[in-house]
């Protein structure tokens, strides 16, 4: 395609006026993160303080207990997407290569799945884990996020096995190989990039969670995850944005990272099935 | 002759057992985790109970929560709450995904800078965004309310969190910068998914670039974007932790919706079978609104 410099000159203006604006909330929180409490009671606001406080993210680091609550998020995010990725790759791989009997009532069941509010199904799964005791443990997250993850990953992955040719898995049976093991060692090998994606989609489900850890885990401050520890520094009368803030780009700095490996998967995760 | 070997699973008879063989772990956790905690639900929204236990007698049936619930003001508020934010949510996250969609499409140098920085905020958890613009929204020293008294639209600051008509747009603003991004990225798949041939047989019969995509980019895009408009619906129907944590559904319930409501019938006040039936009825609702809004292309959901 052929621009006039002037179409040209537009586009780019365009296309750099509207990413400043999209983007500039993220500024914004890193401008905070890195200004004085002087800085961020005055007006008019300033754009970038005049000594950038980087020392606010150590001091958060070692003052606010960041480090555990990563650790629980991290926690919560590798049980979950262990249990559900491991249930997914089999059903989704049966769904792809077999004549499921119900297999359409089977996805109808998904799509209500995937539109069942948190909100709802917090109420007995609560009660459930008091019954056995589990409030309070992270175990409890590990089964609510599977409730979020697995009706996407198991779609998710079925696309993915779906693009890979039958053939290979016949030529290996007739090389001896059983049914389950022409999945193991050829199928699963060849899906790798499908599982891997696959898993950080469901990481990043598992990681925006705050409904099921608020409710489970208020009371027991160690096993706070980072989104829920965060929502406890501000205050009722006043809060430390400077603080929040760099607490806040640690939080986010994991999945934005994994976002950046993820684009150009992301259609297939969030279609999760939904071509053809 | 050989033993009929009843778990060969090699032998083609036996391929849909081992279908089946690998879909029960799945169907397992599922009915445990999902099916068996629904089924509570609605039980519970047919008592009469406040915080029961799972296996204690169960309470006499009744109606009574449906009818406190049909009859009460705030869930009728809740559910014209939850309307407003789904219209303006819903039609701003369009419009801006669909814009930057567009945009990138075009091929220029950067283009794949760009459209990772347009859908960056998908990857910005929800708690992290609220907190970014719990502050710009401050009362007191926040960039917006500095910004409306700057361009001489407001006399004072405003106190965007504690008063109603603020409160909403400062919640419907959050979640359309959060929400947009899925709606860009999936425009940016139909997009592409749309042969230039197209256009180039457009072009050579003389139509201009309003006339292309009116004719040929719309019409194409209309699957996808009929899919993508329901899954923002149901998101933003769904949603607890912006609306929780930046306004907690105040001030005066003015941006309670039906999800914030039941969590807080629950766990504010601990009335579990109460909250059941304000959260079926949430659901009845989701269910309903996209089976009418996709129609026959329900199937396209999954």
């Amino acid at each position: 395609m052929n621009r006039t410099p002037l179409q040209s000159l537009a586009l780019y203006g365009t296309v750099v006026l509207l990413a400043a604006l999209i983007l500039f909330p993220v500024y914004w929180l890193l401008v905070t993160a890195v200004s004085t409490s002087a800085d961020l009671s005055q007006l008019p606001p300033s754009f970038w303080p005049d000594e950038a406080q980087w020392g606010t993210f150590a001091k958060v680091w070692e003052e606010r207990p960041i480090p555990l609550w990563l650790l629980n998020s991290m926690l919560a995010a590798i049980g979950s997407v262990t249990l559900s990725m491991v249930v997914s790759v089999l059903a989704g791989y049966a769904l792809s290569r077999f004549t499921i009997r119900g297999g359409h009532s089977l996805g109808l069941f998904i799509l209500t799945a995937k539109m069942l509010p948190a909100t709802l199904l917090v109420i007995p799964l609560f009660s459930i884990f008091r019954n056995f005791g589990m409030i309070g443990s992270l175990w409890t997250l590990v089964l609510a996020h599977s409730t979020l993850i697995i009706p996407f990953t198991t779609w998710m992955l079925k696309g993915y096995f779906d693009t890979i040719p039958r053939e290979l898995e016949q030529a290996a049976m007739v090389d001896g190989c059983s049914p389950m093991g022409a999945m193991v060692r050829v199928v699963l090998p060849v899906a790798t990039p499908g599982l891997a994606a696959t898993s950080l989609y469901a990481f990043v489900l598992s990681w925006a969670d705050y409904a099921y850890a608020r409710t489970f885990l208020v009371n027991a401050p160690d096993s706070w995850t980072a989104n829920l520890g965060i929502t406890t520094m501000r205050g009722e009368y006043s809060t430390d944005w400077n603080e929040i803030s760099a607490a806040a780009v640690f939080v986010a700095v994991p999945i934005i990272v994994i976002y950046l490996f993820l684009e150009r998967y992301l259609v297939g995760g969030l279609t999760a099935g939904a071509e053809k | 002759m050989s033993r009929v070997r009843l778990f060969d699973l090699a032998r083609p008879s036996r391929q849909h057992l081992l279908g089946y063989i690998l879909l029960t772990p799945a169907v397992l956790l599922v009915g445990l985790i999902i099916v068996y905690p629904l089924i509570i639900s609605i039980d519970l929204s047919l008592q009469a109970v406040k915080l029961p236990r799972i296996g204690a007698p169960r309470a006499p049936f009744t109606t009574a929560n449906y009818e406190r619930l049909f009859a009460s003001s705030e869930f009728w508020m809740a559910c014209w709450v939850t309307l407003k934010l789904v219209v303006v949510v819903t039609a701003g996250s369009l419009i801006t995904g669909v814009s930057t969609a567009l945009l990138v499409n075009n091929r220029f140098r950067g283009r794949t800078l760009a459209r990772l920085a347009m859908a960056l905020p998908w990857a910005v958890p929800e708690v992290i965004a609220v907190v970014i613009f719990a502050w710009i929204f401050d009362s007191s020293f926040g960039l917006m309310s500095w910004l409306l008294v700057t361009l001489g639209l407001s006399d004072g600051m405003v106190a965007w969190v504690s008063t109603p008509g603020a409160a909403f747009w400062a919640v419907a603003i959050t979640m359309i910068w959060k929400g947009y991004p899925f709606v860009s990225i999936m425009t940016l798949a139909g997009l592409q998914s749309i042969p230039t041939d197209f256009y180039n047989a457009a072009k050579v019969d003389g139509a201009n670039v309003f006339q292309r995509f009116r004719w040929i980019t719309l019409p194409l895009l209309m699957p996808v974007l009929g899919v993508t408009l329901v899954l923002v619906i149901l998101w933003v129907f769904r949603d607890f932790s912006i609306i929780k944590v930046l306004t907690e559904g105040g001030p005066l319930k003015s941006t309670q919706t039906l999800s914030i409501m039941t969590y807080d019938q629950a766990f504010g006040f601990f009335n579990f079978g109460y909250a059941s039936a304000v959260g079926v009825v949430t659901l009845v609702i989701c269910v309903v609104a996209s089976l009418l809004l996709l129609g026959r292309q329900t199937r396209a959901m999954y």
